[in-house]
């Protein structure tokens, strides 16, 4: 049985509906679920099956997204969907002026139904510029971000070892790259993980 | 090319929100978050100065201009991606000796950047950092 066309049709299924909060897809473990995805993408060539811009209105389980080239596009958000947002969470954490990369299944109405949702989520490139209590300051290509290491949630890899909570051995002038989550408007961003080269 | 194995992350580019919102068009002044495209550490001099995979003992890394195409491979799950330059990076050589596995399948330097839209086909943007293998074919 082909587990990832099942679940799409699925999803797509549960997306017409407008089925919200159902678990009829079951789980799938994250990396299986992404490398059941057949693409069928031209290298250099738009997706149409993901998204990004900002959520200009939710509806329902809808969210309307402006996308930075300023194109808008629909997006269903379904009981398979799996939303992110510093962390695992849910949907009525979602709000109107948060940004995002979504991909799922294009419906014939130009839908996207959600497989997955990433709510301002950033991975950047920066410089170490000091270090307070509980937050970084970081050097982004000449620009100032504020990291708030949030507590029982941050957590540090150091050239590849497991994940660990302890970020005292990040050193100013280091590069590193933050994963987190942005603060709508600001230059601002919640860490989930510091990825620090030995 | 023989297949090279690394490490493979994800960067954003064109028109985009939040800190990304300066990340412009890339080296190649055409890349953008929602296409297939990738940053590869060689694509003229100036940019083999700035990421200097051979700091890292990475040999191999042939030189390749815009619009050439990589087939990116996620080791912890077989998904594979083809895309094509659009920009310069990573850069190699701060991350030197990084290594990242998912079990027994490792990856050390990073390698490749891939755009939102085509790390998204391969991995969660969530996971970050993943071992990998790019080949041309």
């Amino acid at each position: 049985m082909n587990q990832t066309l099942d679940r799409r049709r699925l999803l797509a299924t549960a997306a017409l509906g407008g089925v919200v909060g159902a678990t009829a897809l079951g789980s799938l473990a994250p990396e299986a679920a992404f490398a059941a995805e057949a693409t069928a993408v031209e290298p250099g060539m738009p997706d149409p099956n993901f998204a990004e811009g900002r959520i200009s209105k939710i509806s329902g389980n809808m969210l309307l997204v402006t996308g930075s080239d300023t194109v808008l596009h629909s997006i269903r958000i379904t009981g398979g969907t799996s939303i992110w947002k510093l962390q695992p969470t849910t949907f009525d954490q979602v709000a109107v002026g948060d940004g995002l990369y979504a991909r799922g299944v294009r419906l014939p109405d130009g839908t996207l139904a959600a497989d997955a949702v990433w709510v301002n989520i950033v991975n950047l490139h920066a410089h170490i510029a000091s270090v307070g209590r509980n937050v970084l300051h970081l050097d982004h290509k000449g620009q100032h971000i504020v990291g708030h290491v949030v507590p029982r949630l941050s957590a540090a890899v150091y050239n590849g070892t497991p994940a660990v909570s302890d970020l005292s051995l990040l050193r100013v002038g280091r590069h590193v790259q933050v994963l987190g989550a942005w603060h709508p408007d600001t230059n601002e961003i919640d860490i989930a993980t510091v990825y620090a080269a030995a | 090319m023989a297949a090279l194995r690394g490490e493979v992350s994800w960067f954003c580019c064109g028109s985009a929100w939040g800190p990304c919102g300066t990340a412009g068009g890339g080296a190649c002044g055409t890349c953008r978050s929602g296409n297939y495209q990738h940053a590869w550490p060689n694509t003229s001099d100036a940019c083999l100065a700035i990421t200097r995979p051979d700091a890292c003992g990475i040999t191999g890394m042939s030189r390749r201009g815009c619009g050439f195409r990589h087939y990116t491979t996620n080791l912890c799950n077989g998904a594979r991606v083809g895309t094509t330059i659009a920009d310069c990076g990573p850069q190699t050589d701060l991350f030197c000796g990084e290594r990242t596995c998912c079990g027994s399948a490792c990856g050390s330097n990073r390698i490749i950047d891939l755009t939102p839209a085509a790390y998204s086909a391969i991995a969660s943007l969530s996971t970050g950092l993943r071992p990998c293998s790019v080949d041309t074919v």
